[in-house]
């Protein structure tokens, strides 16, 4: 018979169980937080979706473009107002901030809940606690796209410049400076966001939820402050403005505003409200049923 | 068996059933616990020894808790959901396969999502402006521009809740972005912003300068409620020509 | 016989009440529906085919709720997305489970009838509450309804304007066999009225069950119309399987091959199962070779005759 010495060989034998490797917990975390960092992008979906969070980056990273603009058309002659303190930047991160909390936040957690992935999640390898840390890796990670970003563009562009730090240390103290100011910013405007929108289970009142809570208290506490001529120390329930206040302590500087505020109370006041972000989102999670 | 149904009667019909549809306990708790914190602010600085000029600090509250923050939030939620959260779960289709014209359910849906935004922003403002002792004038003009705010905003939300699929991330762009930056870069942007035509009927009637404030009261008033009627035939418009689920 | 999508339909004998000349309905890149044409009279019309082929779009597209890429669509003579008399006298049922959450079951049924223009909405939507078995009295939102009772409130919905033309998307789904037997005598009763009912379904026992007039739809184009077993006829491609029960199946397979009978056959001990393209001159002879050869014959059955054949046969064409 011809043939006879050719080898047969099978390529598919229809289903079979997995029996390579398993990632574990550590790869489903790693893959729900890459999964929500692409779903808050709007990454492989349609363009009408990937509207929003590109309009967001666009309008953080304007007003650092903008200034490098002037440092390459007019270097040298940049003083005063046309040359911000490093911890100054963060001031424009203010409204990308706060629009990325009101869009992130409520497509990582909510939706979940609404369709039902939530159980699916806890059939899995993850508990709560794993599930929350991967949502809120992938909130923290587009938060700091917003926040960290332009601050860390412009520095390096006016180091380009010649018109960074001189050497390398001072550089490398305002990076770190820069890092850990954005780190915290980002810390306290994720546990805020997520706690805000874990009271609703629909991603639209998340969204005003997270407003009210970050804009609707700073225009209170400010009003209270600067209008009613209240106690300063009030400025510490200020979600959206008081952590911002910690760059310029880093540089040695001090907010306007904030000048009766000790440094401390400023530390402690952005932990207090990571703590009670996470406060929510905890008690809202112990008692969601998974099924 | 069944007939055509006027405009009149279809409206009402529409306006019946949203405005059920709107009410709902978790809302109307959010929504109202806003307005005591907004209460609470107009207290406090009403209160307040150390204000320098007792009608600019009542006028700022009023504008900045009120018309930045209440107002278009309220506006926002209901309006939004009016026609929005029946396009978006298909249940338009209970309203649309209907021989009725199409500009009553716009109105009728529009004016429920008025009738539970405004009591849940005049009355809480209006209680603030009186704590926060800015006398009448104060008091008729939040009143007003309340009443202004509330219906422009909810025609250009209803219309959004038709056009886009997330109309209340949309709406708070228009707020936040549209209103609280661009429109402070130019005249045609800031005659785009409901909110310079609130504040201008605050500025006009207490004297207080505010941002994007400097209409006189009667274009204040006229150019958002065309701006409402003109929102509002748009969305009947879009309603006509849209797929439905 | 080649299958078109443009299918010659022998008029029928009441004029057509749903007319769909070369609709092609697309989503960007997307083609849901694809030259349809058909045309529908009074009585009951299932519309066939597996989940994705276009039945849903399809409805959408009659009623209006979505125009048409091309081609054109008219119910009872108009089109209904412009129209604003016909939308009164077309009843829908949507496949969609959302309803106004916050009303009761009357409340539900009586909106509908208020919209409707009907004369006596709560007249009305107590007769339709009675058509479908649920409590006309019963205040629970329909929010906390069952599948069964949600699917129930739409049917109820859909008939409380006494509409000319009934499209009911998946009407059976949700619903126990004691209410779905009751829906089907419904559905007859309203179609012997002079009524147009057009009722999709994926489930071929349903559909075997509303009557055997058929649009079969699959990949968005419509495989075949009419009379599900003169489809069958109709596929002469495809050979006809018959299972016969005789005393001596070995002889008798002998002899259909030798007299070219048949086209394949398999042999088991207690009978045979044959296939044949001339079904017509099979059974002719069938009986006389039986006899000729002293073989007892106790069953001749047609095994594809059935709704499942003929629609395996059309769309998955195996």
């Amino acid at each position: 018979m011809s043939g006879s010495g050719t080898e047969a060989r099978i390529f598919d034998r229809g289903y079979r169980r997995f029996e390579g490797q398993r990632s574990g917990v550590v790869g489903a975390v790693r893959s729900v937080a890459w999964h929500t960092t692409r779903s808050i992008l709007g990454l492989g979906r349609k363009g009408r979706h990937k509207v929003f969070p590109v309009a967001v980056v666009v309008i953080a990273f304007v007003p650092a473009i903008a200034f490098l603009a002037l440092a390459v058309l007019i270097g040298d002659l940049l003083e005063g107002e046309l040359r911000p303190d490093y911890w100054e930047f963060f001031g424009f991160s203010l409204v990308p901030a706060l629009l990325f909390s009101a869009l992130v936040a409520p497509e990582a957690i909510v939706r979940d809940r609404g369709d039902g992935m939530f159980p699916l999640y806890m059939s899995s390898p993850l508990t709560r606690p794993t599930y929350l840390a991967a949502k809120v890796i992938a909130v923290f990670g587009t938060m700091a796209i917003a926040v960290l970003g332009p601050p860390v563009l412009w520095l390096l562009g006016y180091t380009f410049q010649s018109l960074g730090p001189d050497s390398v240390p001072d550089w490398l103290g305002v990076m770190g400076r820069i890092v850990v100011a954005g780190l915290v910013i980002c810390a306290v405007y994720t546990a805020v966001s997520l706690g805000a929108s874990s009271l609703t289970d629909r991603r639209a009142f998340a969204s005003v939820a997270v407003i009210l809570v970050l804009l609707g208290l700073s225009i209170a506490v400010n009003l209270l402050v600067e209008v009613g001529d209240l106690s300063d120390q009030l400025l510490l329930l200020d979600p959206l403005g008081l952590p911002l206040e910690l760059a310029p302590r880093l540089f040695g500087s001090t907010g306007e505003g904030y000048e009766s505020i000790d440094t401390w109370a400023v530390v402690a006041g952005c932990l207090g409200w990571i703590a009670a972000g996470a406060g929510a989102v905890v008690f809202r999670y112990r008692k969601l049923a998974a099924v | 068996m069944s007939g055509s149904v006027s405009p009149l009667a279809a409206l009402r019909l529409v306006y019946g059933l949203i405005l059920r549809q709107l009410v709902t306990r978790g809302r109307l708790i959010a929504l109202l616990l806003v307005g005591v914190v907004v209460g609470g602010v107009a207290a406090a600085v009403g209160s307040s020894d150390s204000v320098d000029d007792p009608l600019e600090a009542a006028v700022r509250v009023i504008a900045d808790l009120g018309f930045i923050t209440l107002v278009p939030v309220v506006a926002l939620v209901f309006a939004s959901a009016a026609l929005g959260d029946a396009r978006d779960d298909g249940t338009l289709v209970y309203l649309w396969l209907r021989p009725m014209d199409r500009w009553p359910v716009v109105v009728g849906a529009w004016l429920a999502a008025v009738t539970v935004s405004l009591p849940l922003t005049i009355v809480p403002l209006g209680i603030a402006a009186l704590l926060v002792d800015g006398g009448g004038t104060l008091v008729s003009a939040t009143v007003i521009a309340s009443v202004v705010g509330v219906l422009a905003y909810s025609a250009l939300f209803v219309l959004f809740g038709l056009l886009f699929r997330n109309s209340i991330v949309w709406g708070l762009g228009y707020v936040l972005v549209w209103e609280g930056i661009v429109a402070a870069f130019g005249d045609f942007a800031a005659k785009l912003a409901i909110r310079g035509y609130t504040r201008s009927i605050i500025t006009s009637r207490t004297g207080v300068d505010l941002d994007l404030g400097d209409l006189s009261f009667g274009v204040a008033v006229v150019v958002p409620l065309v701006a409402a009627a003109a929102a509002l035939v748009v969305a009947s418009f879009r309603l006509r020509r849209m797929e439905v689920a | 016989m080649t299958m078109t999508n443009c299918w010659p339909v022998p008029a029928p004998v009441a004029p057509p009440m749903i007319e769909i000349t070369n609709v092609t309905k697309s989503f960007g890149d997307v083609v849901a529906v694809s030259d349809v044409t058909f045309s529908v009279a009074a009585g009951v019309t299932a519309l066939l085919g597996p989940n994705g082929a276009g039945k849903s779009t399809l409805f959408r597209v009659m009623c209006g709720l979505t125009p048409p890429t091309r081609g054109t669509v008219r119910v009872l003579g108009a089109d209904a997305r412009t129209d604003r008399a016909v939308r009164g006298r077309i009843g829908l049922a949507p496949q969609q489970d959302a309803l106004f959450d916050r009303l009761s079951g009357r409340g539900f049924v009586e909106v509908a009838a208020r919209t409707h223009g009907v004369a006596d909405p709560q007249g009305a939507a107590r007769e339709a509450l009675g058509h479908v078995e649920l409590d006309a009295d019963d205040h629970t939102p329909v929010g906390s309804y069952s599948k069964g009772m949600r699917q129930r409130i739409k049917l109820a919905a859909a008939l409380v304007n006494d509409p000319d033309v009934l499209i009911l998307d998946e009407p059976l789904t949700g619903l126990d066999p004691v209410q779905r037997n009751r829906m089907i005598r419904l559905f007859h009763d309203l179609g012997d009225r002079g009524k147009c009912l057009l009722v999709s379904s994926h489930v071929l026992d349903e559909v075997a069950r509303l009557g055997s007039n058929v649009l079969v739809i699959a990949q968005g184009r419509l495989a075949a119309t009419g009379d599900y077993r003169a489809i069958r006829d109709l596929m002469d491609d495809r050979p006809h399987r018959i299972r016969i029960t005789a005393d001596d199946p070995r002889a008798l397979a002998a002899a259909l091959v030798a007299r070219s009978l048949v086209d394949g056959l398999s042999v088991s001990a207690t009978g045979l199962v044959v296939d044949t393209t001339d079904v017509a001159g099979f059974g002719r002879s069938i009986a006389v070779v039986a006899r000729d050869l002293g073989v007892r014959l106790r069953e001749v059955a047609p095994l594809d005759d059935d709704l499942e054949s003929v629609f395996r046969y059309l769309v998955e064409r195996r």
